[in-house]
């Protein structure tokens, strides 16, 4: 795990216990001590794009497209606190093109851009080029860069590469990121199961109607099909565009996922979906009426509700849901739903990872919004 | 149970009776087996009889190297060779294999994308390995990198291990061919 800002002294504790457990510590240090050494690598003088560096393998390429989010860099000689070991176990100095994932300090808490598995691969663009880089490790992050929400930080070789000025561990800014299509023949050729549905839905005595707490309204619809199902309490992002729902998660949660995935990729247009009974599939929609139809989908509005954004603002209760949270404000609401974002057409920027209205994966700026959530979700 | 509806309940049982008993034991349904509009009535199903074993090409004389043949031609192919790639291996193997195969050869002749982009796809097989408990099922390791001509979508990606599960079977003439092939990643 990457050193934190605010807990450095733990993680320092779990990164000393990784590199004993690993058997690595003499082997790391030595490591360490080569390549921080002026003779070693030359930090001082570049060496992350250095000929001689494992760094130099990165592949540099054209801009990427992708959503504008907030980056540290972390690790190098000015910040030996941050060791060498990722949380996956992996040695970041041998996989320079590494990132962490940020938001907490376990596995399941840094989520801050959806929670991606080990070795997710990610362009990210800076300065005119990108490069591929691999997660490999978690980190607790903080406030938000230039107003945009700080998601990953960048192992210093790999942040060097991109040109990006070492500043003992210190720098911060934005990049854009974005997922490079799925390889191997599997997935080119559409063949792949992975991301596809669990064929078994939890059996009933796993779900948990204490959860469910908000009361089902008079009208309000049965439980939703369409929601596949993936292992834990973390929402997927399918292939398809749908959302597979988390197992783990109360009944309520996966029926708005299941009233999401009806309107999947709808397009957007300003007042679409207004002035219809939730219950109807309306050919349209904005912001508005369709984070009401994944509400209604739950039975967490009635059916006649028709409400623009600032309304939402007073919807539920105050602050971030455990499984729920809505973004309100007068202009536009989103929500995030056990980890992925339900949002118009790139409204967090070019290419943000829906085609229209729909999941995202990606995190987004909540500055300027209201944060609420339903009752008990 | 209400009163009223005791009533009810007992006359209809009465009445059921006395039509068994007037008109005696129903008969076998004698014919039912026999015919096939019957069956079909009953089933939703017309019977027929079962195909023909499934053939396949150029069978292999082991498991193993069955799919290995087949994986190693899977992942090797450009935007040029692989409907044609597809619909060989459709002719090597039976079953869902097969149609899997049959359904990529369709799926990838008029793949725009694949087609403009140069899409290509290569690797090799790192390990098969029985799947314990599952007979004739393996595990199928490779290590494979797609590469673009003319986009820059898949570049600085490096190879990556993916997974698939394969089932095999000797088909007619002794051979072994796949029968069934599930990339899991």
């Amino acid at each position: 795990m990457r050193r934190s800002r605010t807990g450095g002294a733990v993680v320092l504790v779990g990164v000393i216990g990784a590199v004993v457990v690993a058997g690595f510590g003499g082997a790391v240090l030595a490591l360490i001590t080569s390549v921080f050494s002026p003779g070693g690598g030359g930090c001082g003088s570049g060496a992350a794009d250095g000929g001689t560096s494992p760094a130099a393998g990165i592949v540099l390429g054209p801009p990427g497209t992708g959503e504008f989010v907030g980056a540290t860099e972390y690790g190098g000689p000015g910040d030996p606190t941050s060791g060498v070991i990722g949380s996956s176990g992996a040695n970041l100095l041998a996989l320079p093109d590494s990132y962490a994932e940020l938001g907490g300090e376990t596995f399941e808490t840094a989520t801050a851009m959806g929670g991606l598995p080990y070795l997710t691969p990610l362009r990210i663009t800076w300065g005119g080029h990108s490069a591929i880089a691999y997660k490999r490790d978690i980190g607790f992050g903080g406030s938000p860069i230039d107003g945009l929400p700080r998601v990953l930080d960048l192992w210093w070789e790999l942040a060097g590469r991109l040109g990006i000025p070492y500043d003992d561990g210190l720098w911060s800014g934005p990049v854009q990121i974005e997922r490079p299509p799925e390889t191997g023949a599997g997935n080119v050729l559409d063949q792949s199961s992975e991301g596809a549905p669990a064929l078994v839905e939890p059996p009933a005595d796993e779900q948990d109607p204490g959860a469910c707490a908000p009361a089902a309204l008079e009208g309000a619809p049965a439980a939703l099909e369409g929601a596949p199902i993936t292992p834990g309490d973390r929402a997927q992002l399918l292939p398809s565009g749908l959302a597979a729902a988390p197992a783990g998660a109360p009944l309520a949660v996966r029926e708005i996922i299941a009233a999401g995935n009806q309107i999947v990729g709808k397009p957007y247009t300003y007042g679409g979906g207004h002035g219809l009974p939730l219950s109807e599939i309306a050919p349209t929609y904005d912001c508005s009426s369709s984070v009401e139809h994944l509400l209604y989908g739950a039975g967490l509005l009635p059916v006649d509700y028709d409400a623009a954004s600032g309304t939402l603002e007073s919807f539920g209760a105050p602050g971030p849901g455990q499984w729920v949270t809505l973004y309100a404000n007068a202009d536009h609401v989103f929500m995030y739903v056990a980890g992925l974002r339900w949002d118009t057409h790139n409204a967090a920027g070019p290419h943000d990872g829906s085609a229209g209205i729909g999941w995202h994966p990606l995190i987004r700026s909540d500055a300027g919004f209201v944060a609420r959530h339903p009752v008990g979700l | 149970m209400t009163v009223r509806r005791s009533a009810v309940a007992l006359l209809l049982t009465l009445g059921a009776a006395g039509c068994g008993g007037t008109r005696g034991p129903s008969p076998a349904p004698r014919s039912t087996r026999s015919s096939a509009i019957a069956q079909a009535q009953a089933t939703h199903e017309y019977p027929s009889p079962p195909p023909p074993p499934q053939t396949a090409t150029d069978t292999a004389l082991t498991a193993a190297q069955a799919i290995r043949a087949f994986v190693t031609a899977y992942i090797n192919w450009n935007a040029q060779t692989v409907s044609a790639d597809m619909r060989s291996l459709a002719t090597h193997s039976v079953g869902q294999a097969r149609a899997a195969m049959t359904l990529a050869a369709a799926g990838t002749a008029g793949d725009y994308e694949l087609q403009q982009g140069g899409i290509a796809n290569s690797g090799t097989v790192e390990a098969v390995a029985p799947l314990a408990g599952h007979a004739g099922e393996y595990v199928v390791v490779t290590q494979e990198s797609t590469t673009a001509s003319n986009t820059t979508a898949y570049q600085g990606l490096k190879p990556a291990w993916h997974v698939a599960l394969a089932t095999v079977q000797r088909v007619p003439g002794g051979g072994w061919a796949l029968s069934d092939w599930q990339p899991e990643n």
